[in-house]
């Protein structure tokens, strides 16, 4: 067996790491350590928490979707309590500016100069609740700060702090008086999540929880252990990018993404962006699954929440009722699956 | 009954002229027609109106069925008319209970429902025919025309509704607002209180309004079908013109018999003489003194009969009387004359086309071109929807599915799945063994052999539905979905080592090997032929 991919050989000799498996076993552990708190605080979501923690690790971000009283936002708290960074919720309201949220420069009345404040995205966790409340500038604002990582303050670039999630949230009922995201800003989200209502055992338990709870009618998340640092997250995110992916994973990856452009129920494909992010998020995934390299599974499990909001549907589809999931679902029943 | 007398033009019409005839007799008579009508009708609506104030819709339906006895007076007026006779209002008035008199009981019961009442009607009463020899009469003189009079009758009917819901209509438009809320206020609250009842009545009052209007015209209409029947069955307009021939010629009838009598009388000493000589040559009658062409006459003279004959032959070739022209043209074939119709005639056209076909049976060609063309749209048809559908294919794939279409199951197992043969065929018997020979030289093979075994056994003897867009994950799920744990383990294993050298490019140990073929001889032992 001769053909290895170029990512096989361990051999950076910077960090110089003692075991590469080894490693790899200890960043699993965590994982799986941060996912078991999660779950104490989201009662009955595990898929959707699988996904947070596959964004996490591959450096994306997140727009989770659900009507209310699902527990988005507890989602994003608990993971910020379980992660000793920064933390900072922007509450997305129809009369919010840009500066609000990147910062501006204030005229220092002692000093006698300005004096640049930084808005709340200079930060590791960033919560933008209600994302779709706010006008599309507002929106805008988060553009570049998702992509290149860096703000744009009075023509000096400010980078933001190392490592960078944006999770977002949106309601998909309740359209009135609200902004749908621009599909510039959307595809700068590496995976959309929905979240469903849980299973009726499972919810039996969430009720007795939150009952049980002193605070009355929320989960608290102030008893979660603080699990990692973000230089332990950005250890992990490390870890994961060095899988090693096979060609045929990777074509995998890419065929998905490109069906998508000539699929007939599909208006509008997706763009090299899912790509990337389905091969990311397939490392991502591999890494919490604890393994040594990526499978075509690891790819497959992500695609619907990278490629749904990337995507947009037909409208003789539309009319007839059928939702972006099933005909992305009839997508991946027919794309071959590699099997060398 | 002088047909010269009559004040319309007799000549045989269509049945629509005829009932346009019969709107205009009726318009040139309206004004008698009308009252004289009004003047039998409204009174017997007054009595029936004072008589049956409580049942405004019976003294409606009294009316309405006594309609056959008041059309006998506007057909007597009308008969009088047609012949400039025109009768008075008071005549008529008092020539009604005359009319009235035979079959009226016939008339109100079970002819009341003819549709070609108006037809029959001068029948019964200008001709005053009745039982069999009515029926005969009216069996001849329905032969054509019948059915120009039941359209009469029904379109009659129509007309009658829209004007009688008409005229409601204009009432009730012209009803102030305030009065609508309080007329509609008192019906709801006094459905069957009786101050409303002259409202009942006055509608019953516009429809003999209306019938005033229409029933002349239908009663006229009605005449002048029987009077264009009668025309054609007597040959009226002929006689009429014979008669107005011997009107024109009475008067010099008497001189032309006087120049007869002159003429007879003098040539009466002549005849005598005429017997005993033959007539002269100059006084040729050509009817009774032809000769036979071919004798010779006047054979004394310079020019004889066959020479002058011969000169006349020539005469009536040459120029003028014959137009002799020679054309040379190329033809097709020797039938195309037949084929040049000499004259855009239409029937000659329609001929040509005839004698085209004719030809053309004599060797099948026709049959054969029409073949030929059926064939070729036929295939232009299919090579169209073929074209269509393969242009389509992509959506069609897409929605056919979901039309909810008896689709056949599919049943077939792949043949190449996940770009692995695994047909039982590719595979060989035994797996292990060959498994384990090859395992020293090339383990990927090896391990690429034992796998596809197990995709091939799982996919034909536990007829497992693989498609190729299932990952290995997903076919262990669906391993695990039949229940068999022995199977699932010896699948997750086999599995497991299958992707550690596929994706993560590791070779198994050598210990892996008997496992892994020990395994396979355990779970397949009993289909191995060993």
């Amino acid at each position: 067996m001769s053909e290895q991919t170029p990512e096989t050989p361990r051999s950076e000799p910077a960090p110089a790491p003692a075991n590469p498996n080894l490693q790899r076993q200890r960043a699993s552990q965590l994982a799986a350590a941060l996912r078991q708190e999660l779950q104490k605080a989201l009662i009955g979501q595990s898929a959707v928490i699988e996904d947070v923690l596959t964004a996490l690790i591959a450096g994306g971000h997140v727009l989770v979707e659900g009507v209310p009283g699902l527990g988005k936002t507890l989602l994003i708290r608990a993971l910020a309590r379980c992660f000793g960074g920064e933390f900072s919720r922007i509450q997305f309201t129809p009369d919010l500016m840009p500066s609000d949220v990147t910062g501006h420069a204030v005229y220092d009345m002692q000093s006698e100069q300005f004096k640049l404040r930084k808005g709340p995205v200079f930060t590791n966790l960033l919560l933008a609740d209600e994302i779709n409340r706010a006008p599309a500038k507002t929106q805008a604002a988060l553009l570049e700060v998702m992509q290149e990582r860096q703000v744009t303050l009075e023509g000096r670039a400010l980078p933001v702090p190392q490592p960078f999630l944006v999770m977002a949230t949106q309601n998909p009922i309740e359209q009135e008086g609200t902004y749908p995201l621009p599909e510039a800003e959307l595809d700068r989200f590496m995976l959309k999540l929905r979240i469903d209502y849980p299973e009726a055992a499972e919810e039996m338990t969430l009720v007795r929880q939150v009952t049980r709870s002193s605070r009355a009618d929320m989960l608290d998340v102030t008893p979660l252990r603080t699990l990692l640092q973000a230089k332990d997250i950005l250890a992990l995110q490390k870890i994961a990018s060095e899988l090693p992916v096979d060609d045929q994973v990777l074509d995998y990856a890419v065929r998905l993404a490109r069906a998508t452009r000539t699929w007939p129920g599909l208006a509008l494909g997706a763009g090299p962006r899912a790509s990337i992010s389905l091969v990311r998020g397939g490392r991502a995934r591999a890494l919490l699954r604890g393994g040594d390299f990526v499978l075509p599974d690891d790819v497959k499990s992500c695609a619907l929440a990278v490629l749904r909001h990337r995507v947009r549907l037909s409208p003789e589809l539309d009319i007839e009722g059928l939702s972006v999931d099933q005909v992305l679902q009839q997508l991946l029943d027919q794309v071959p699956a590699p099997r060398l | 009954m002088r047909l010269t007398d009559a004040s319309v033009a007799i000549r045989p019409r269509t049945a629509w002229e005829a009932l346009d005839l019969g709107t205009l007799m009726a318009r040139r008579q309206c004004g008698v027609l009308m009252a004289s009508w009004a003047l039998i009708t409204l009174p017997l609506l007054a009595v029936l109106t004072a008589v049956l104030w409580k049942y405004p819709l019976w003294a409606l339906l009294i009316f309405w069925w006594l309609k056959p006895a008041y059309e006998r007076l506007p057909l007597f007026i009308l008969s009088r008319a047609l012949f400039r006779e025109m009768p008075t209002l008071r005549e008529s008035l008092k020539a009604f209970p005359r009319l009235l008199r035979p079959q009226l009981f016939a008339s109100l019961t079970w002819r009341r429902f003819s549709p070609s009442r108006s037809f029959d009607l001068p029948v019964l009463q200008l001709e005053g025919l009745s039982g069999s020899v009515r029926s005969q009469r009216l069996t001849v003189l329905g032969q054509r025309d019948s059915g120009a009079a039941a359209w009469l009758t029904f379109s009659g009917l129509v007309l009658e509704a829209c004007l009688y819901f008409g005229l409601i209509a204009l009432c009730y438009m012209l009803l102030p607002q305030q009065l609508m809320d309080d007329l509609g206020w008192q019906k709801l609250l006094q459905e069957s209180g009786g101050e409303w009842l002259w409202l009942d009545h006055l509608r019953n009052w516009s429809y003999a309004l209306v019938l005033m209007v229409w029933e002349p015209i239908y009663v006229a209409c009605g005449f002048s079908l029987y009077l264009n029947r009668r025309t054609a069955l007597e040959a009226w307009d002929i006689e009429l013109a014979f008669r107005r021939l011997r009107q024109r010629l009475t008067g010099s009838a008497y001189a032309l018999v006087l120049g007869l009598v002159l003429v007879f009388a003098m040539p009466a000493e002549h005849a005598l003489a005429a017997n005993s000589c033959p007539p002269p040559a100059g006084d040729f009658n050509p009817y009774t003194d032809r000769e036979p062409d071919d004798k010779a006459r006047l054979t004394n003279q310079a020019l004889t009969s066959s020479q002058a004959k011969q000169a006349i032959k020539d005469l009536l070739a040459a120029a003028p009387f014959q137009n002799n022209q020679m054309v040379t043209r190329w033809r097709f074939g020797e039938e195309k004359p037949e084929e040049e119709p000499e004259e855009d005639d239409p029937d000659k056209v329609a001929e040509f086309f005839e004698k085209l076909f004719k030809l053309g049976e004599g060797f099948g060609a026709i049959e054969m071109i029409s073949l030929i063309f059926k064939v070729v749209l036929w295939a232009l048809l299919i090579s169209l929807l073929a074209l269509l559908i393969w242009r389509y294919r992509e959506w069609l794939r897409a929605f056919a599915s979901r039309l909810g279409l008896p689709q056949r199951a599919k049943r077939e197992a792949p043949a190449m799945l996940f770009g692995l043969e695994i047909t039982p065929e590719s595979i060989p018997d035994d797996v292990a063994g060959t498994a384990e020979r090859l395992w020293l030289e090339n383990p990927r093979e090896a391990l690429g052999l034992l796998y596809r075994a197990l995709l091939s056994r799982l996919l034909h003897e536990h007829r497992l539905p693989l498609k190729s867009a299932h990952t290995e994950g997903e076919v262990l799920r669906l391993v695990d979905r039949l229940q068999q744990s022995g199977l699932s383990q010896f699948s997750a294993l086999l599995t497991g080592h299958w992707q550690n050298l596929a994706y993560g490019h590791r070779l198994p140990d050598a210990t892996v090997r008997d496992q892994l073929c020990n395994g396979w001889r355990q779970q397949f032992s009993g289909q191995e032929p060993t």
